[in-house]
């Protein structure tokens, strides 16, 4: 093991299976905008553009090789799965534009349903978000979980799966953008955020001095691994920061152009 | 201080603590290389302060900003009382990284190889100046009467 370990790429179908799924969500998704624009509808085009910028992102860092040494290049390959990729897919706000398109009828009905069940509330509730989150990453990076599924290539597409099924769901119960049960006040998110990227930080200096469990990199890999994902990792937190605070924002916007309104139909007041 | 100012002096605190964590991070860490990114001598306790404070760092930068932006909207950015804000909120990060985090918690030090005490003296007194010339800049608003506190 150790040095023997290759690059990212697995061998075998997962990943490859993986990838053409994720191409065939992005082509549904443009086919589910360019409809809802025949039909007379308002969708941004950016979000067009942010969906297949992630769905490629993500369909890229599963099958196709990474730049960089074996530790490096798994950093590379988890920043992509696990933050970057589903940032730019939840900003095209996926659940939204499925209910649009939808008819009215079960289908939608069941989906209305799980989006709004108790269960989904609870997991996108942002604390237990990321508690799932960053305490699956945890034990990856901290247990011999890496080093046993290491040479096992559905296992470790198994793992990558988590990475970005977790990595969905963190960001989704951040940005808050598609339908959801319950609304969060902004200072529940902004410290849910500070601790989780606290917690990334904390770990990939961790890396830096001591690899996962089980597995050796050269010194010089390690710390350039470690450190794309420090740095990596405040690159999409201010990302999410900006979602987070925009939101708040706009918010305000509307409070405000209501308060507005209601001073310009009192004459007296003016 | 009025609620008036209020929203401008948090603007200016957040932006003030961000902006001396972005200015640590690119000079010191990444254009200097004065400072270790992570030095052996480091404790849990102290890795934890700094990640908290590192990812607290950026998400005043940004939230600070957009207050600012919000106090616009609204006409009651008071430039002067953001000011003052960003000196104190940039002092504060700067000493308690200069005192908790070099010293106490032996995080990093501002320079290997080099006899530290000019440069911890250094750090921490321009921390304590800026301090000391936001509540300065601040200290009008303080004092002035008829404002509901």
């Amino acid at each position: 093991m150790g040095l023997a370990h290759q690059a990212p790429v697995q061998a075998g179908l997962a990943p490859w299976l993986a990838a053409f799924a994720m191409t065939g969500v992005v082509v549904a998704y443009l086919a589910a905008t360019a409809r809802l624009r025949r039909r007379g509808d308002a969708w941004p085009w950016l979000r067009d553009l942010s969906f297949a910028a992630g769905g490629a992102a993500v369909a890229t860092a599963a099958v196709a090789p990474l730049p960089g040494e074996p530790f490096t290049a798994h950093m590379l390959q988890h920043l992509i799965l696990g933050m970057a990729g589903p940032l730019l897919l939840v900003l095209a706000r996926p659940v939204t534009l499925l209910l649009r398109i939808l008819q009215p009828g079960r289908t939608r009905r069941t989906l209305l349903a799980v989006v709004q069940s108790r269960l989904a509330a609870v997991l996108v509730f942002p604390p237990v978000a990321a508690l799932i989150d960053f305490g699956g990453l945890w034990m990856m990076y901290r247990t011999p979980l890496l080093s046993a599924v290491h040479d096992q290539p559905w296992a470790h597409a198994l793992l990558h799966l988590r990475v970005f099924a977790a990595g969905m769901l963190f960001t989704t119960a951040l940005c808050r953008l598609d339908p959801m049960r319950h609304r969060y006040s902004l200072a529940l998110r902004a410290g849910t955020l500070v601790v989780a990227s606290a917690a990334h930080s904390v770990l990939a200096k961790s890396l830096w001095a001591a690899p996962p469990p089980g597995l050796t990199f050269t010194a010089a890999d390690l710390h350039a691994g470690a450190q794309l994902m420090y740095y990596g990792g405040d690159l999409v937190e201010v990302g999410l920061a900006l979602v987070i605070v925009l939101d708040w924002y706009a918010e305000g916007g509307r409070t405000l152009r209501r308060e507005r309104r209601r001073m310009d139909a009192v004459p007296s007041r003016v | 201080m009025s609620v008036r100012s209020d929203r401008s002096l948090w603007a200016g605190v957040l932006f003030g603590v961000g902006a001396a964590a972005f200015v640590d991070e690119a000079v010191f860490h990444q254009l200097l290389h004065w400072h270790h990114f992570y030095d052996r001598s480091t404790t849990d306790m102290g890795l934890v302060s700094d990640g908290l404070l590192h990812a607290f760092g950026w998400f005043t930068t940004v939230f600070g900003l957009v207050l600012a932006a919000d106090a616009a909207r609204r006409n009651t950015l008071a430039k002067r009382v953001a000011g003052g804000g960003v000196l104190l909120g940039a002092g504060a990060f700067q000493l308690y990284d200069g005192l908790v985090h070099h010293k106490l918690m032996r995080l990093h030090q501002i320079r290997y190889e080099v006899d530290i005490a000019p440069y911890d003296w250094t750090w921490n007194v321009v921390a304590v100046l800026m301090l000391l010339a936001g509540f300065l800049l601040l200290l009008p608003m303080l004092r002035r009467p008829g404002r509901a506190s």
